[in-house]
């Protein structure tokens, strides 16, 4: 069986496609960097898709609002149709929600916002626990409903919100929020920080309804080693982490073991081999 | 009824970068290229704009302070034009239709605020929004090239305004002033100033 190729869609101003093609390539995927420069044609051939994060096009106008309209998203749109994975992560978010392909159907329903926090204002990064939601999304449905995988977030516009009544409530209830912000003991975030930017009902990710695309703010490709975790996080993962990096020079668990981010590219990769 | 309250007035002011931006090159780039409804946009400009609101000094007063405070802008990168009163008009051009675009319920500007009232002694509400001057090709239709520029709906429709977390209002002839309409949480702290 040939390995699964992914592109990585880089647009200018895109900062996290080499460790995202390491996320990728360390689950036994084939990751390649497609730049924006190349015929949206070429990017027909891929199996699956990352629209990593970053400022594409330096947030002009909107974080991801220019970039959504360029033609590589026509051909991401007619993928997705398709029933091929396609993952926002942060900047890719914002992209893949301008574009209308979360919550999906092309219109646009949603908007990744300011981040709303009490007495700041812009851009807050910070290690979060982000709990798994029972869903039909292929990059997370492998992994037990209510586990909490610790990620980071770094972004001034992430926080899921939508003008429609009744809209948010609806994708919960469809199982359309696949991560959802939380406290170390597994309960629903419900303020600031734990929720980092107030998003409506602590959601930190949200995928189409048939499951195929993702747009999640936090960043699973820069929690992929053990020994990349914050000291602030406890529990299971922190005592790995711990033992990681108190054991670097033994054969056991190391730093560069895979930590809590790889579960997604776990995830597309047996997604993959399924289908 | 105090002094403060006889004074109080809604000033603009209208901050523009001194040099080509790149934000409106792009953002007029992508609507002509990627927008059918928007294909006779000739030409976009981004303006800041601020308007306070409370008891004032007169606009050199308004100039001075805000030339000295990066809250409001960087006067080596970026031009400041005060307009005190509906009756003047603004920094457009004859050709050019405005739409002011702002954050829902985050156009206030606390830091800016906290910096006015240290520096004067007075609270003021002051708020922010990006204008966007829009220009057309002779003969295009500006109305439906306004419509599809800027209410977001999907890929091929809007731009400048995502509904689900921003409000517009457009300029249409005269810009108004204040453009803002009162939020419910601007309301409540021009209560506290001029009480």
């Amino acid at each position: 069986m040939s390995t699964a190729r992914v592109a990585i869609v880089q647009f200018p101003g895109v900062n996290c496609e080499a460790e995202s093609a390491r996320a990728l390539a360390r689950v036994g995927l084939a990751p390649e960097v497609f730049r924006w420069t190349r015929p949206a044609s070429e990017l027909r051939d891929f199996e699956a898709y990352v629209v990593p994060g970053g400022f594409s096009y330096q947030d002009r106008v909107r974080a991801g609002a220019l970039a959504s309209k360029d033609p590589l998203l026509d051909v991401l749109a007619d993928a997705a149709e398709r029933g091929k994975p396609v993952l926002g992560i942060c900047n890719g978010a914002q992209v893949l929600v301008e574009a209308g392909l979360v919550p999906g159907g092309g219109t646009v329903e949603l908007a990744l916002a300011r981040n709303r926090m009490p007495g700041r204002a812009g851009y807050h990064a910070r290690w979060v626990y982000a709990r798994v939601e029972a869903s039909p999304c292929v990059f997370t449905r492998a992994l037990p409903k209510g586990v909490l995988l610790p990620l980071p977030v770094a972004h001034g516009e992430g926080r899921f919100t939508s003008a429609e009544p009744g809209r948010i409530a609806a994708l919960l209830r469809a199982g359309q929020a696949p991560l959802r912000y939380a406290r170390a003991d597994g309960t629903l975030a419900r303020r600031f920080p734990e929720n980092p930017n107030g998003a409506d009902a602590d959601i930190a990710g949200l995928c189409n309804a048939r499951g195929n695309v993702l747009a999640i703010m936090p960043h699973p490709e820069r929690a992929q080693d053990l020994g990349a975790m914050c000291r602030s996080i406890d529990g299971g993962w922190g005592e790995r982490r711990d033992r990681a990096l108190e054991g670097m020079n033994d054969p056991g668990e190391g730093p560069y073991d895979a930590g809590p981010g790889l579960a997604f590219f776990e995830g597309l990769r047996r997604h993959l081999r399924e289908s | 009824v105090s002094a403060a309250r006889a004074k109080r007035r809604v000033v603009q002011a209208w901050v523009e970068p001194a040099s080509d931006d790149p934000e409106a090159v792009s953002a007029t780039m992508v609507a002509r290229a990627h927008l059918p409804a928007a294909r006779g946009v000739a030409a976009l400009r981004r303006v800041r704009v601020f308007e306070l609101d409370g008891a004032l000094p007169d606009e050199a007063g308004i100039a001075a302070l805000l030339h000295r405070s990066t809250q409001f802008y960087n006067p080596h990168k970026e031009r400041c034009h005060v307009r005190g009163s509906a009756g003047e008009p603004p920094p457009l051009r004859f050709d050019e239709h405005a739409v002011l675009v702002w954050e829902r319920d985050g156009e206030r500007r606390p830091a800016a605020e906290r910096w006015w009232t240290h520096e004067t002694g007075r609270s003021i509400v002051v708020r922010e929004g990006v204008a966007w001057a829009v220009r057309f090709d002779p003969g295009a239709d500006a109305r439906a090239g306004l419509d599809g520029l800027v209410v977001l709906r999907d890929r091929r429709h809007g731009l400048l305004c995502n509904p689900h977390a921003q409000e517009f209002r457009v300029g249409d002839g005269d810009v108004p002033l204040p453009w803002f309409p009162p939020s419910r949480a601007t309301r409540a702290t021009r209560r506290r100033t001029e009480s």
